[in-house]
C-alpha cells in the first residue's frame, strides 16, 4: 500500500537519548532532517532526530487536530494550525507590522530590525515548514548556479546544475513530484535521457487555459530583447496520476497519509484549493512522510519538545563534542537540559534557526558569514477580474505559471522573476473568497439568488498573478542574536536585518508593468492596489508596491570553495568544524527564482551520501 | 429468475455481473452510516468505514476488469442493479437482510454479517457442501437453480467468489485444450492505475487467468482475510475485523488473534450521529414536497453517476475522472438530505434513496 505505516512513533525520552552515542545527531525534523535521517538509517546508522516543537502529531488524529484548529481560526495564516508555544515559538504573519525607522520590533518571535520588515514565517513542529508549504517543486535553472560569472551579481555555487542533477531526481522521488519533462525542459534545464517525473503533471486549470490562450506566443520586451511567453504547468510535490514509465517502467506508488493504524488515505489531489497550510486529504507531501520511513528502520530515535540550545566543541580540533538540549513539558511548564552526543552533528533547523544556534553557541566564525546573506523570495501580487467566468477556486492553489523571465541577459541589470497563476484567485491579496462574500452581504445587501450571482461574478472571474523575484545574497541582510532577546526557555531569539536592493526593486517595477500588460491583453480589469499601511509597502522611483514574504529562508551559512568567504563546503560540511553539517536552504549561495525546498532536498541527498561514506 | 449452475462462459459473465452488483449493494449502507457521523466526531470510526467502502469500490472495478477480460459487458444501469433496501445480498445469503441506516451498533452488527469470514475448509465451508436450501424470496438477483429445481444459496461472499474462481480456472483449462482462451475481451476496456483514483489497494489489469485469479484473491482477502486470518496477504486488516474494531473500540495490531485486538483504544460516540431514516424510501416523503424534490434529485444524480461509471467500464476509462467530481456532488447531496428532519416525525432526518421506486 502507498501509505506509510508507523509501527511505533520511535519516540525516546530525554534520559534515554542522553545516554546513547549516536552515529548522527540531527537537529530538526523538517524535510532536510527527515531526508538525512532516512538515508543514513537505511544505510544502517543510528540517528537521533531532535524536534523543537511537539511530536505527537504523526497520526491522522494529530493531523486532524491541526486541520480543525485551522478551520476554526479567525486568521487563516499559514501557521494557524499550530498552537502557540512559548518554548519553541514560531514567526507568525500577524506579528509583522510597519517598522518605525531605527526602532526594532520585538513583539513577534523574530526581532525585526528593518529597515524592511520580513513577512515570512516558518513552522516549528514535526514536519517543519512542509507543514504549511504549498508544494511547488521547481528545479533551479542552470544559469542560477553561476550568476556572478554570467551577470556580475550574487555568487557562483561550488556546484553546477549537472552536479546536482541526479540528486534532483532523488528529491523528486522522495517528495513525489508531479510534472512532465517536456514542459519542464526550458532555459537550459536538462534531464537524464529517458527520465520522467514520478507522476504526471497536475492538469492545468480552466483558468490556466483561459490565460494561456492569450499569453502563449505573445512577447514582452525586456532590456532590448523580445521574450516569447508560454504558460507551463508547475511541478509540484502533490499526488497526481503516477507515470507508468517512471524508473525504467517500474512506475511509482503515490505516498499517502502517515498513520499509526492503516487508513488508506491521502493518495491523490482532489482539488480542494486548500493546499496552504494543510491539504485536507494529505495528497501534498510533507516531511512526516519521509520521517515515517526513517522511523520504520528502527534505527531512528525522535526526541520532540527538545530545543538545541548550545553546540559545544573542542577548541583545538574544532570537533563538535555534544549539543546541549533544553527539553520541556508543556503541561507542567518545566524544562531540563540534557546533552546529546554523536559522531556527526547535522543542523537541519532551517536557515534562521541554524544561524541562530551557531551564533548563540558562539562558534568560531572564520568567514564572518554565519547569519549573513539572508535571502527569501519577495513576492508582488497583482489581481484582476477576467472578462469571462473562469472557474476560479478550483484545483490546487496554483497549477501553472510563466517561466521565461527566470533568466536572461537582463539579469545584469535587474532581478529575474517567475509568475504563478493562482487558482485560489485573490485569496492571498484580498482574503478571497471571504472578503467578497462579506462585501456582498454587509455592504451590498445581497441575499438569495442575487447573492449567488454576485459571488459568481466577483469570485469565479478572479485572476491573481503572484510574481516571485530572485534576491541576491547581501551580507547586510542577516540573522544575529542579542542577549536581551530571549524566548520562554531562555534561548536567544533571531534578530533580522533585511532590506531589498535596487536590483530586486528594478525587477519589481518591471514585473508590475508586465502584469499590467498581461491584464490588458486578457481584457481583464486590474484591481491591484497597494496600501501604504501594509507592513511590506515601499516606494521605488515614485511608485508604491506591497512586497510579501515568500517563506523561502536561505543563505545564512552559504556554501563555497573558500573558508574565508563561506561557511560550508559543497558537502555542507562546516569549514570550521569537521563533524558539523548545517544543511538546508541556509547553504544555498543563490536561490534564483525556484522555491527552495526541492533544491535543498537535493542538497541533503548529496550530503547524506557523503556522510554515509564518512561513517563507513 | 435464477442463476444457472456455473458451467459456461456465459454463466461466468452472469456471475461476474452479479459480483459487481453485490459489491455495489454494500455501498449505500456503508456510505449512509459513514456520512451520518456528524463532522468533527468519531474520526476513527469514520476512517474504518471509509476504508472498507473504498475497497468495495476497488472490488467493483476489479470484478468489472475480470468481466471485461472474459468478453462480458458490465452494466450498472441494469434494472434491479440497485437493490431496494432492506435487501438480501445478491449472492443469495438469506439469513439476514442488509439495512441502510444511521451509524449505530445495529449498523455495525449488520456490517459484520455482510463481511463475515468464510468458514475454514474443515468446517464444511465449501460451496458444494454448505449451499443452503431455502424458499425463493422476492429478491431479484437469484440463487442458483439446480437441474432438479432446487435453489442453492451461497453462505458468504467469499464462497461466491471461490465458485467463480474455480469455474473460471476450469473453463480456461477446457478452452486451452481446444487452443482457445476465455480471455477474449478488449484490453482497452481495462481500468488501470492511471484512471483508478484514491486508495483501497492496487487496481489490477486483467488479461489472463493469472491476473484474474490475483484480482479475485485481492477481493476476497481484503474482505475476509487470508485463509481465515485477520489480515490479507498485503498485511491489511480485513473488513470484518475493521468493523469489529468499531464495535470493540480498539485497534488490531500485527500478531493479534481474532476477536482480541490489543492496539490503542478509541472512543465511539454513538450519539454524534444524524438520526437518518432507516431504509429511506420515496413513500417517506410523499407529504413533504421539498424533501421529495431533494430525494428525487439525489436519486437522479446517482443514476447519472452509475451511467457514467458504466461508460467508464465499457471502453471510455477517462470518464472515471469526471465521475470523481460527481462523487463530490453526491457527498454534498448526502449531507444536504441528512441534516434535514422529516416534518411530523420525532427525531428522524431524511436520507437518500438509491434504488428503484416501487
Amino acid at each position: 500500500m502507498p501509505e506509510v505505516k508507523l509501527a511505533h512513533a520511535g519516540c525516546v525520552d530525554p534520559a534515554a537519548a542522553a545516554a546513547k552515542f549516536y552515529d548522527v545527531v540531527v537537529v530538526g525534523a523538517g524535510v532536510s532532517g527527515a531526508i538525512i535521517a532516512k538515508e543514513l538509517s537505511e544505510a544502517g546508522k543510528r540517528v537521533l532526530v531532535l524536534e523543537a516543537g511537539p511530536g505527537h502529531d504523526m497520526s491522522l488524529e494529530g493531523y486532524e487536530t491541526y486541520l480543525n484548529r485551522f478551520y476554526t481560526a479567525v486568521s487563516k495564516d499559514n501557521n494557524s494550525p499550530y498552537a502557540k508555544n512559548p518554548y519553541a515559538p514560531m514567526p507568525r504573519t500577524e506579528d509583522v507590522k510597519r517598522l518605525t525607522p531605527g526602532k526594532p520590533d520585538a513583539t513577534g518571535y523574530l526581532v525585526q530590525n528593518g529597515p524592511y520588515p520580513l513577512e515570512s514565517t516558518y513552522t516549528r513542529v514535526v514536519g517543519g515548514t512542509t507543514m504549511h508549504w504549498e508544494g511547488k517543486a521547481l528545479r533551479m535553472v542552470p544559469e542560477d548556479f553561476k550568476t556572478s560569472t554570467l551577470f556580475g551579481h550574487g555568487r557562483d555555487w561550488p556546484l553546477s546544475y549537472r552536479d546536482l542533477m541526479s540528486d534532483y531526481d532523488k528529491a523528486e522521488f522522495e517528495l513525489g513530484v508531479s510534472a512532465e519533462v517536456e514542459s519542464q525542459s526550458y532555459l537550459g534545464i536538462e534531464f537524464e535521457p529517458g527520465y520522467v517525473f514520478p507522476m504526471h503533471e497536475l492538469p492545468p486549470s480552466y483558468l490556466d487555459k483561459a490565460v494561456s490562450r492569450v499569453v502563449d506566443g505573445s512577447e514582452v520586451l525586456l532590456d532590448g530583447k523580445q521574450y516569447p511567453l508560454t504558460v507551463r504547468t508547475t511541478p509540484q510535490a502533490r499526488n497526481s496520476i503516477p507515470n507508468p514509465a517512471y524508473n525504467g517502467g517500474q512506475g511509482y506508488q503515490p505516498v499517502g497519509a502517515v498513520s499509526i493504524y492503516p487508513i488508506d488515505y491521502g493518495e491523490r489531489c482532489q482539488g480542494n484549493i486548500n493546499c496552504v497550510p494543510l491539504c485536507p486529504v494529505q495528497a501534498k507531501y510533507d516531511a512526516t512522510k519521509t520521517l515515517a520511513k526513517a522511523l520504520a528502520t528502527g534505527r531512528v530515535d525522535l526526541l520532540s519538545q527538545a530545543v538545541a540550545s548550545k553546540i559545544n566543541y573542542d577548541t583545538g580540533t574544532g570537533t563538535v563534542t555534544n549539543i546541549e538540549v533544553k527539553t520541556y513539558d508543556l503541561e507542567g511548564q518545566t524544562s531540563r537540559t540534557i546533552s546529546v552526543k554523536g559522531q556527526i552533528f547535522v543542523l537541519a533547523a532551517n536557515a534562521v534557526e541554524n544561524a541562530r544556534l551557531m551564533l548563540a553557541s558562539k562558534l568560531p566564525n572564520t568567514s564572518d558569514q554565519i547569519g549573513r546573506n539572508l535571502m527569501d523570495h519577495p513576492f508582488l501580487l497583482n489581481w484582476a477580474l477576467m472578462p469571462q467566468v473562469t472557474g476560479t477556486m478550483r484545483g490546487s492553489q496554483s497549477t501553472s505559471g510563466i517561466e521565461e523571465l527566470r533568466t536572461g541577459e537582463f539579469r545584469k541589470k535587474q532581478a529575474a522573476f517567475r509568475v504563478s497563476i493562482h487558482n485560489d484567485g485573490w485569496g492571498w491579496s484580498t482574503g478571497a473568497p471571504y472578503a467578497q462574500f462579506l462585501e456582498a452581504v454587509d455592504r451590498q445587501n445581497k441575499f438569495g439568488k442575487k447573492l449567488r450571482e454576485r459571488l459568481v461574478d466577483q469570485i469565479s472571474r478572479q485572476l491573481q498573478l503572484a510574481i516571485q523575484f530572485e534576491l541576491m545574497p547581501d551580507p547586510k541582510n542577516r540573522v544575529t542574536v542579542e542577549d536581551r532577546y530571549t524566548d520562554g526557555l531562555g534561548n536567544l531569539r533571531p534578530v533580522l536585518n533585511y532590506e531589498l536592493s535596487d536590483y530586486a526593486l528594478e525587477g519589481v517595477a518591471y514585473a508590475r508593468r508586465f502584469c499590467q500588460l498581461i491584464f490588458q491583453r486578457l481584457g481583464a480589469e486590474d484591481y491591484t492596489s497597494y496600501d501604504p499601511r501594509e507592513p511590506g509597502y515601499l516606494e521605488y522611483k515614485g511608485q508604491g508596491y506591497s512586497i510579501r514574504g515568500g517563506n523561502h529562508w536561505s543563505g545564512t551559512h552559504l556554501m563555497g570553495t573558500n573558508p574565508a568567504d563561506s561557511v560550508v563546503d559543497a558537502n555542507q560540511r562546516c569549514w570550521d568544524h569537521p563533524n558539523l553539517y548545517p544543511v538546508g536552504g541556509g547553504s544555498m549561495p543563490t536561490i534564483g527564482t525556484s522555491n527552495t525546498t526541492l533544491t535543498l532536498a537535493a542538497l541533503c541527498f548529496r550530503t547524506a551520501r557523503h556522510l554515509s561514506q564518512v561513517l563507513a | 429468475m435464477s442463476l444457472n449452475p456455473l458451467n459456461t462462459v456465459a454463466d461466468l459473465r452472469d456471475y461476474l455481473q452479479v459480483a459487481i452488483a453485490l459489491e455495489h449493494a454494500t455501498l449505500p449502507p456503508y456510505l449512509i452510516a459513514m456520512y451520518s457521523l456528524k463532522p468533527g466526531h468519531n474520526s476513527a470510526a469514520y476512517q474504518q468505514i471509509r476504508m472498507v467502502a473504498i475497497e468495495e469500490m476497488l472490488h467493483l472495478v476489479l470484478s468489472a476488469n475480470i468481466l471485461n477480460a472474459v468478453g462480458g459487458t458490465p452494466d450498472l444501469t441494469a434494472p434491479d442493479f440497485v437493490p431496494k433496501y432492506p435487501t438480501h445480498l445478491q449472492n443469495g445469503e438469506k439469513d439476514f437482510v442488509v439495512n441502510v441506516q444511521r451509524f449505530s451498533k445495529e449498523a455495525i452488527n449488520n456490517f459484520l454479517q455482510i463481511e463475515r469470514p468464510v468458514a475454514p475448509p474443515h468446517d464444511h465451508g465449501r460451496f458444494s457442501r454448505s449451499m443452503t436450501r431455502s424458499a425463493a424470496t422476492s429478491y431479484a438477483v437469484p440463487p442458483v437453480r439446480q437441474a432438479d429445481g432446487q435453489e442453492l444459496h451461497f453462505c458468504t461472499i467469499g464462497e461466491f467468489y471461490k465458485e467463480i474462481c474455480e469455474k473460471m480456472e476450469l473453463l480456461e483449462k477446457e478452452a486451452n485444450a481446444r487452443n482457445e482462451t476465455i480471455f477474449t475481451g478488449d484490453p482497452a476496456r481495462q481500468i488501470d492505475a492511471g484512471y483508478y483514483y484514491s486508495g483501497g489497494g492496487e487496481i489490477l489489469v486483467v488479461t489472463d487467468l493469472t491476473s484474474a485469479s490475483k484480482a479475485i484473491r485481492l477481493i476476497t482477502e481484503q474482505g475476509e482475510g487470508y485463509e481465515g486470518g485477520i489480515f490479507d496477504y498485503e498485511g491489511e486488516l480485513s473488513h470484518y475485523y475493521r468493523f469489529q474494531q468499531i464495535k470493540l473500540g480498539r485497534y488490531y495490531v500485527c500478531g493479534d488473534k481474532p476477536d482480541h485486538p490489543t492496539g490503542a483504544r478509541f472512543t465511539v460516540d454513538w450519539d454524534a450521529v444524524y438520526p437518518v431514516k432507516c431504509n429511506s424510501d420515496i413513500s417517506d416523503y410523499r407529504d413533504h414536497p421539498e424533501l421529495l424534490a431533494a430525494v428525487m434529485d439525489f436519486r437522479a444524480t446517482y443514476q447519472t453517476f452509475l451511467e457514467n461509471v458504466t461508460k467508464a467500464l465499457t471502453g471510455q476509462p477517462q470518464i472515471l475522472q469526471e465521475t470523481v467530481g460527481e462523487m463530490f456532488r453526491l457527498k454534498e447531496k448526502f449531507y444536504h438530505l441528512m441534516k434535514n428532519p422529516i416534518p411530523g416525525q420525532c427525531d428522524v432526518n431524511a436520507a437518500p434513496v438509491f434504488g428503484p421506486i416501487r
